[in-house]
């Protein structure tokens, strides 16, 4: 265990993905199996020699200019080529044409066509067509743009993330050691680098002081790793003699021969294989296409049914295209595209402010039918940031705090092996504060050194104050550093007590190493003799802390004898003469990259949303599976396979895997799963932690999620992580720790890095997702009273009802609001307890919600409308009797004496003014129970009572379209301007039975719904 | 392979025989939902009927609720032209004329002497026939005055059955609309029609001749109580005869009702207290 831990898994992962994913992946294209299979490095394995010869190079002299300038022209710059992007143009087209807009532009072009056949065959042709051909197009145009603009506006924050600051590197070329920028460099160069260099290509070490690198957006591994010019491993991934472009050289010092440039390096194939990946439609664009299909056929049904009707009723060919067509365009609910696109939009708002930027608006909703989401650890679940969890010692394991804020419990401090502890971890550690930091919080203080030796400073500085007071008070006289061979480091003070001449030797390491070391443990304060009860005591707490997945160390002191080590005594570090066994054994003390303190509040309520939360990283199993422990992804008394066996005591083999709801797969036994026990395993566990996956296994598994019918998020902040970020259904990537890539292949941004933001995202995914059904069926339910007029204008033929401006006006202008106002309408219920929808069978738009909007709630507004319709006319002398038939007349331009039910007469004018009086009620009668219906979609199942009338937005939009109406009613002009008349205040009041109704039905409609859970009702009413 | 599926599918969805399912739906599912709208539609159309029938519980029997929208009744001409209110005709040529003479003939029928006094009441002139209803007590059916075909003279068809057409010396029939209760005019000065041309046809349009004289309506026809009240309500007249227009050319004329009491009409409405047509004999000498 310890330092020796990592290489044991190292073994493991031999060959860990060959030619087996490209096998599964049916239809990509050669390039991109290409790109899936195993990384084609061969350099680790010859000899220095060897690869110089290669790449013609000279192994102290580099390249000759003249041949770094032949590759240079040969291999193209050592750059990542940008992933093609969609010019501007073609994004516009697709907002322009996408989706939704296309029923716009369909029902805009039969206008057109509608028009051009009425002006081909009539004198005069009403110019209603033309006016609503121009309208829709109108509208399309602006709301794409709208949508544009929006999308742009994200982009640009995208745009920001950019790091533009062109990188350096250090190249050795004809002997000479030049800095020349990282574009230009080629195979073959000799290249320095040192810690805090980013790598400038993937290179193949030829010899390095202490030299480690930051392999975690590649790997995964929160541990830096070291690097040195032997080849330690077969697989290029884990041999230690490669070091790979974009990691982060962390400390030390290391020179190496450039083996790939640019997208030939490993970080440059998968940013290629992401961008080649092809991405499926998301959830609510899926959704929208089955509502336009379903909008289509109730339109097409409508309109061929009564061309058929018009022909029996002897209209003419021509008259009954032009029906056909008015009554398809009358179906297009011209106002919902905008309205669909405006809730998006705040909502994507709405989520930004909470840290969650949406790079597509279609995205927003996605996390909200999210049935499984795949977790990248490190960064996204963890902090990225060794801390130090536990500390052994007096024979009890003691718990740090590790939480961001400091805000876990303390342990005790008082002991006196306690402070000699820290004295050990204080002294025997080469970390340091970076200066200028004395404002920053101790746990965000930049350090220079290595991961754990920082933990070390971080929790001495946090418990004991000052380390460097403390390092000044014992000055260091030597000093043998870490390395692989000792296991250990030591170095000798002087002592506090200026007293005291005797020297302080402190050495920490390797646990067993140091534990062979001492002779005596110290307990309470006091040496006490290291008896086989103490050893005992020993291992099992190593054990129990290795088996948290945490790396320990182990930390020991001796107070050297003055007479053989006096005052001024040269300790020889090299040829070592003094004494460093029997030395006194003070505790172990072990760290771990601890979880984000939000993450497994997080995970909890994922989980009660019944959203499947799946680990899948690069670290190793052990470790994965402690932070799944910890975070609640291995729920507390779930145990995997493992666990039962060794619980049991059993072979692994004879457990039922069907016990085990848990289960750690390491990603070498998953390159052997056939497709069948991949899809087993998903199906059948519900805790799943993947751990020392390639990028391209993490593809596979998103895929496998993907084949179950799971609409799949995954977050991720490394360049490993983007193929599995672009293929899922969402791909959520960390804003401050991500990288690029990552954030050029996701969908979504979590701007503060914080796991939880996902959980506002379902949570506001899944509400629009509610809404927007609510704001639809308030749309289409208008859409009944719109078209009926025309028909009964058809079939009965009375005069007009309904005009296609007051349509317009309707669609366009009132409906806006109340609609969009939806969009803010709180959830009815807790929508994190409930499970994810179910794509296949929980619509936006099904026919339930048809059969209320246009079967129920729709005819009771028609009929409120056509109430207006004949009191105005009756009013005016019109009785109804009379006018069924009364079109031809009516409409008849040269008719000025056409006589009323009480034998009045009026002349076309005076009766065109009545009947345009009767648009406006009808319009305003629409209105009026667009009232009712605003406060019924507000709740799906809940009574209004219980839901209240909380929403600000609905309430101001109740009032804006009421005095909208009114304006347009009584506002002077309008009579020319778009043929509206005033109102009797009377036939304001015509649709209020109609309003009541609506509300009762329907209120009696949701409270048999509640009554009857799974009755009748809900089967057929419950949208 | 994927269309076979598909179109599988859709087979399935029309006729499952497994489920028995029509449409996605068992028979007695269909026979649910259809027992469902059957009630929901019929209670609904109850409460239209009553909403309606409530509603025409309200109305008057013999006067509109509203009638702002009359307030400028609308003038008409016989022989009604077409949608181009146009009267064209050749003198010469009898057929290009006969049917405005026939027009006018089966127009003016109900007028006849003998019919209005058979059913019509002679009226006190130059005064409004007023005839209340004492309270509740509807004073129905109410007489109406006659209005005799003689006073058109020779605009009656009687003397001349051709109403001057054939002579070029053609009579237009003007007709003002009936609007219940209307009393046009003021201090019993009777409203009178006048014809004229439109701007540059003055020096075209010649003599005219009104009947009855002056263009006069009688106050005594007015007013009107509605077809319910006044069955035989003969509705007044004026005929207009171009005594000399000039042939062969474009006549615009425009007539118009003068009274104190009759806002002129909007802009839009051509033909709300005033009339316009075009008027054109041809000649062949």
């Amino acid at each position: 265990m310890g330092y020796g831990k990592s290489d044991s898994y190292r073994v493991a992962t031999t060959q860990d993905k060959d030619d087996r994913s490209p096998k599964k992946k049916k239809g990509a294209t050669k390039d991109m199996d290409d790109l899936k299979k195993e990384v084609p490095i061969t350099e680790h394995k010859m000899s220095v020699e060897e690869v110089c010869r290669k790449f013609q190079t000279d192994l102290v002299q580099g390249l000759t200019n003249a041949k770094a300038a032949e590759f240079l022209l040969r291999d193209g710059p050592n750059a990542l080529t940008p992933p093609p992007t969609t010019p501007e143009w073609v994004k516009f087209c697709r907002q322009l044409f996408g989706g939704f807009s296309i029923l716009l532009w369909t029902g805009a072009i039969l206008c057109f066509l509608a028009y051009a056949i009425q002006a081909a065959t009539e004198d005069e042709p009403a110019g209603d067509n033309l006016y609503l051909g121009i309208v829709l197009t109108a509208v399309v145009v602006i709301t794409g743009c709208f949508s544009y603009f929006q999308e742009a506006k994200s982009s640009k924050i995208m745009e920001s993330f950019k790091n533009m600051v062109p990188q350096q590197a250090l190249v050795i070329r004809e002997g000479e050691k030049v800095q020349i920028n990282a574009e230009e460099v080629v195979a073959g160069d000799l290249i320095e680098v040192k810690g805090g260099d980013r790598i400038p290509a993937d290179i193949r070490v030829t010899s390095a002081h202490g030299c480690k690198v930051d392999n975690s957006s590649l790997t995964g591994e929160s541990e830096p790793q070291s690097r040195s010019p032997d080849c330690t491993h077969d697989n290029p991934l884990e041999t230690r003699n490669v070091a790979f472009f974009s990691t982060n050289c962390v400390e030390g010092t290391a020179r190496g021969i450039v083996i790939c440039t640019g997208d030939r390096t490993v970080m440059g194939r998968i940013a290629t294989l992401t961008s080649g990946l092809e991405t499926g439609k998301t959830p609510i664009a899926v959704e929208i296409e089955h509502f336009i299909h379903i909008i289509t056929g109730v339109a097409v049904f409508l309109g061929v049914t009564f061309f058929i009707l018009a022909i029996i009723l002897g209209y003419t060919w021509l008259e009954a295209v032009i029906f056909l067509i008015g009554i398809i365009v009358a179906n297009v609910p011209e106002g919902l595209l905008a309205t669909v696109t405006v809730c998006l939009t705040l909502t994507a708002k709405r989520m930004a402010k909470k840290n969650c930027l949406v790079k597509n608006l279609e995205a927003v909703e996605t996390l909200g039918s999210t049935s499984t989401i795949c977790s990248d650890k490190t960064g996204t679940l963890t902090q990225n940031r060794m801390t130090v969890a536990h500390m052994w010692f007096d024979n009890q394991i003691h718990e740090a705090d590790t939480t961001e804020d400091q805000s876990g419990a303390a342990f005790d401090k008082s002991s006196v092996t306690w402070l000699s502890l820290s004295r050990v971890a204080a002294l025997c550690n080469r970390a340091q504060f970076k200066a200028g930091q004395d404002s920053v919080s101790i746990l965000k203080r930049d350090v220079a050194g290595d991961a754990s030796e920082s933990a070390l400073l971080k929790c001495i500085e946090l418990s004991c104050g000052s380390v460097r007071m403390m390092r000044d008070k014992n000055k260091k006289v030597a000093e043998i550093p870490f390395n692989s061979t000792n296991k250990y480091q030591l170095s000798v003070h002087e002592t506090e007590d200026p007293n005291d001449n005797r020297y302080l030797l402190v050495m920490k390491g390797a646990p067993e190493r140091i534990l062979d070391r001492c002779s005596t443990i110290m307990l309470q304060g006091k040496e006490q003799p290291m008896d086989e009860e103490m050893k005992e005591a020993f291992q099992n707490a190593y054990m129990e802390l290795g088996g948290l997945g945490e790396r320990v160390l182990g930390f020991c002191h001796l107070l050297l004898p003055e007479d053989q080590y006096p005052k001024g005594f040269a300790f020889d570090t090299d040829d070592v003469n003094f004494q460093t066994d029997n030395l006194c054994f003070v505790g172990l003390m072990s760290m771990i990259d601890p979880p984000r303190a939000a993450v497994p509040d997080a995970v909890g309520k994922c989980r009660s949303a019944g959203i499947k939360v799946i680990m899948v990283t690069g670290d190793h199993p052990i470790t994965a599976k402690a932070i799944a422990k910890g975070v609640g992804i291995i729920s507390e008394g779930n145990e995997t396979v493992e666990d039962i066996a060794a619980r049991l005591n059993i072979p692994v083999s004879q457990v039922n895997p069907r016990d085990a709801k848990a289960c750690v797969i390491h990603g070498s036994d998953l390159k052997d799963l056939s497709q069948d026990q991949m899809d087993d395993i998903l199906r059948n566990h519900t805790e799943i932690v993947f751990a020392r996956t390639s990028p391209q296994q993490k593809l596979i598994i998103v895929e496998g999620c993907q084949r179950l019918g799971a609409i799949v998020a995954v977050t991720g902040d490394g360049v490993n992580d983007s193929p599995a970020l672009k293929k899922a259904d969402i791909g959520v990537a960390m804003g401050i720790s991500g990288s690029d890539v990552s954030k050029q292949a996701a969908d979504m941004i979590l701007l503060d890095d914080n796991f939880a933001s996902i959980v506002t995202g379902v949570e506001e995914g899944r509400l629009i997702f509610d809404n927007l059904k609510k704001s639809i069926a308030y749309t289409l339910t208008s859409n009944i009273p719109e078209i009926t007029p025309f028909l009964f204008f058809i079939i009965v033929n009375i005069p007009l009802p309904l005009g296609t401006i007051t349509i317009l006006c309707i669609d366009l202008g009132t409906d806006m609001v109340p609609a969009i106002s939806l969009a803010y309408e709180a959830a009815e219920s807790d929508i994190m307890k409930r499970q994810p929808r179910n794509p296949s069978r929980d619509k936006l738009v099904n026919e339930r919600l048809i059969s209320i909007a246009y079967g129920q709630i729709g005819m009771i507004q028609a009929l409120g409308g056509f109430f207006s319709y004949f009191v105005i006319l009756a009013e005016n002398g019109f009785l109804p009797s009379q006018l069924v038939g009364i079109r031809l007349n009516w409409d008849d331009r040269s008719l000025n004496d056409l006589e009323d039910s009480y034998g009045q007469q009026w002349t076309y004018e005076q009766r065109k003014i009545v009947e345009f009086t009767c648009h406006t009620a009808f319009f305003v009668s629409i209105v009026v129970v667009q009232w009712a219906d605003l406060i019924i979609c507000k709740t799906r199942r809940n009574s209004v009572f219980q839901q209240g009338m909380k929403n600000k937005i609905l309430i101001f939009g109740l009032f804006e379209e009421t005095a909208l109406a009114a304006f347009l009613s009584y506002c002077p002009g309008m009579d020319v301007a778009l043929r509206m008349y005033p109102l009797k205040p009377t036939w304001w009041f015509c649709a209020f039975p109609y309003s009541f109704l609506i509300f009762v039905y329907d209120e009696a409609r949701k409270l048999i719904l509640r009554r009857n859970p799974g009755g009748w009702v809900e089967k057929e009413t419950y949208y | 392979m994927a269309k076979d599926g598909e179109k599988s599918d859709w087979k399935e969805f029309l006729w499952n025989p497994r489920t028995r399912e029509f449409l996605g739906r068992t028979a007695s599912s269909w026979g649910l939902i259809f027992l469902f709208y059957l009630i929901f539609y019929t209670c609904l159309a109850g409460m239209f009927a009553l909403t309606m029938y409530v509603m025409l519980q309200t109305l008057d029997e013999h006067r509109p609720t509203w009638q702002d929208r009359l307030s400028t009744p609308g003038l008409v001409i016989r022989p009604r032209a077409d949608d181009t209110f146009e009267i064209v005709y050749t003198k010469e040529d009898t057929e290009s004329w006969d049917l405005y003479a026939q027009t006018l003939d089966k127009f003016l029928q109900p007028y006849n002497d003998s019919l209005q006094a058979q059913k019509n009441h002679e009226c006190a002139p130059d005064k409004y026939f007023i005839q209340e209803d004492s309270g509740e007590v509807k004073n129905n059916p109410k007489r109406s005055c006659q209005f005799n075909r003689t006073v058109l003279q020779s605009c009656s068809g009687i003397d001349d059955r051709y109403y001057g057409y054939r002579e070029g010396q053609p009579c237009i029939i003007i007709k003002l609309n009936r609007v219940i209760g209307l009393l046009p005019g003021k201090d019993n000065q009777a409203p009178y029609v006048t014809c004229a041309a439109k701007k540059d046809d003055a020096d075209k349009i010649g003599e005219l001749i009104y009947f009855p004289p002056n263009g006069t309506i009688n106050s005594m026809y007015f007013p009107y109580y509605g077809k319910k009240a006044q069955v035989n309500y003969s509705q007044p007249l004026v005929a207009v005869k171009f005594l000399n227009i000039t042939h062969n050319e474009d006549v615009n004329i425009e007539c118009k009702i003068n009274a104190e009491n009759i806002p002129v009409g909007g802009e839009r409405d051509k033909f709300a207290g005033r009339v316009s047509f075009k008027l054109r004999i041809n000649s062949k000498n």
